[in-house]
């Protein structure tokens, strides 16, 4: 009778990076959001819907957003998430392709205005469960 | 939801609010027979199906609650979750049972503790399918960029937002069921920890325990039960929240317009025949925008609505008579619930040393639920009652 080997199975590691359909880090050149148009009506998304609400298509076409953008509003928190380390600073951030990004704000506190200029960035957002810092967008003022 | 018979509610019931040691199905069993006692309910076998609201207590919370009620086996119980406006959606599904002759006599429960289950310290923790929450999004974080923007538009400042607080605990400084009830000086408040900019610790709903109950029937029914104050519903509306990730006037709140202009076209009232309300008032800037959002005032005019004194007691409508979230803590599935049991108490002129004069008539409640990214709140319910004696 042949032997059964026991394979081990290899505990796939938590992630690092969040979401390749979300964010570009190229190796040359600067990082970039990735918008999802609707091949059939032209709809215009971040992050990706698929369906498109809007026909329901699920075809799409792959846009890079602007980098850069207007801070509508923004909070320093120092009360956050549990397992978050405060504090820490969200804002909404508009873009000219008429999109609004949530995004952690790489900066000080009380710094931040309304109607500000930004612009995209990488940075950690949290510690993924196996304890290493989760790279995703950030936003910072230019 | 047109309603295509009379609804009534017969009874109502609500706990004490705060810190408890008594677990969710024990507040919501207080509440639930509250409720049906004061309906006249002589046996479990009058009740026709029961609804029951929570947030984040588990499995079967409504069985759990109702099985020392003796409806466990003769009716059915749905539990029902959508964040905050979970309690109250209860209630708008048992008056849907009744308005299309499913039932005579349905019930809607909220229900939740927190504190037993939860470490203080912490928002709550979003769901992390949800991109804003891995982004680290929480809803005091959400309020607050409303507050940012709408301070960096009409000029308000924090003095001006501690307002509300200072008013809605002013309003229940002699209410039995509401912790936080108080005199608090602007500077009490906000000069307490702040949370998220520009939200301080008492511009924030506690993190409490409690439940809320009402019994809804038919107009036969109420008039066997021989209840001599029926109050009359005249709309309930359940609404969903628009979802795009485009720029939007977050001063506004796109489901809150949406919710209560279909809720004055259902009831044939409008915003300036309201005498209550309770509205969402989890952190104070969400009380200003509300009033221009439900029309109580014109777009732009909240604070001045508020410092003219229309907001409270002698004014065009008392917001948060009871003292809103601000005052009782907001258990998220039971909140929606409470402000009705308590607007149909101020209806019938039984807030001893809370009673709004002259007694009210018409009382409007209003609760969102869910910071689901891409929609301003997940969900959204609204009811309007009025006295019919
Ligand atoms: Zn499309």
């Amino acid at each position: 009778m042949a032997e059964k080997k026991k394979i081990k199975k290899e505990k796939e590691p938590d992630i690092t990076f969040f979401h390749p359909d979300l964010l570009e880090i190229p190796k040359e050149g600067l990082p970039y959001l990735k918008g999802y148009k609707c091949k059939k009506c032209g709809q215009l998304d971040f992050p990706k819907l698929s369906p498109c609400p809007t026909c329901w298509s699920e075809d799409f076409d792959v846009v890079p957003l602007s980098r850069k953008g207007n801070l509508y509003s923004f909070s320093d928190l120092y009360i956050g998430q549990p397992g978050l380390e405060t504090p820490y600073i969200c804002g909404y951030v508009d873009l000219p392709e008429e999109i609004r990004i949530f995004a952690m704000l790489k900066g000080d506190v009380n710094t931040f205005k309304c109607d500000e200029e930004v612009e995209l960035t990488t940075g950690p957002i949290r510690k993924n469960a196996d304890g290493l810092p989760i790279t995703s967008y950030m936003f910072q003022k230019v | 939801m047109k309603l295509e018979r009379d609804v009534y509610i017969a009874g109502v019931g609500e706990t004490v609010f705060g810190k408890h040691k008594m677990d969710y199905d024990e507040l919501g069993r207080i509440a639930a027979f509250q409720a049906i006692k004061s309906s006249n309910i002589d046996g479990p076998g009058m009740i026709g199906s029961a609804y029951v609201g929570n947030a984040h207590n588990g499995i079967v919370t409504g069985q759990t609650i109702f099985k020392d009620i003796g409806i466990c086996g003769t009716a059915p119980i749905i539990n029902v979750e959508s964040a905050c406006s979970a309690g109250a959606m209860a209630v708008h599904l048992a008056i849907k049972d009744v308005a299309y002759g499913l039932t005579e006599l349905s019930m809607g429960v909220g229900a939740e503790n927190h504190t037993l289950r939860r470490k203080s310290g912490t928002a709550f923790m979003p769901a992390m399918n949800d991109i804003e929450a891995v982004h680290g999004g929480v809803m005091t974080g959400k309020y607050a960029m409303r507050a940012t923007r709408y301070m960096h538009e009409t000029g308000a400042t924090i003095e001006d937002l501690a307002m509300i607080t200072q008013k809605s605990r002013r309003h229940a400084k002699n209410n039995p069921h509401a912790p936080y009830g108080g005199d608090y000086s602007i500077e009490d408040i906000i000069d307490s920890r702040m949370i998220a900019y520009p939200l301080t610790l008492h511009q924030c709903c506690g993190v409490v325990d409690g439940a809320g109950a009402v019994v809804v029937c038919s107009g036969e029914m109420i008039k066997k039960l021989g209840i001599e104050k029926p109050v009359k519903v005249r709309g309930s509306v359940v609404t969903s929240g628009p979802y795009h990730n485009r720029p939007r006037d977050i001063t506004g709140d796109d489901i809150t317009e949406m919710t209560s202009a279909m809720l004055y076209e259902e009831s044939g009232i409008g915003p300036k025949d309201v005498d209550i309300l309770e509205l969402h008032d989890a952190f104070t800037i969400a009380e200003l925008l509300y009033y221009e959002c439900m029309g109580l005032c014109e777009k732009g005019d909240g604070l001045k609505f508020l410092r003219d004194g229309l907001s409270t007691y002698g004014g065009q409508c008392v917001v948060s008579p009871r003292g809103g979230m601000l005052s009782y803590g907001h258990p998220i599935g039971a909140s929606g619930a409470a402000q009705m049991a308590a607007n149909v108490k101020q209806l019938r002129g039984e807030c001893n040393g809370y009673q709004v004069e002259p007694v009210p008539k018409v009382a409007m409640s209003h609760v969102t639920g869910g910071g689901l990214s891409g929609t301003e709140h997940a969900a959204c319910t609204m009811h309007m009652l009025t006295s019919d004696w």
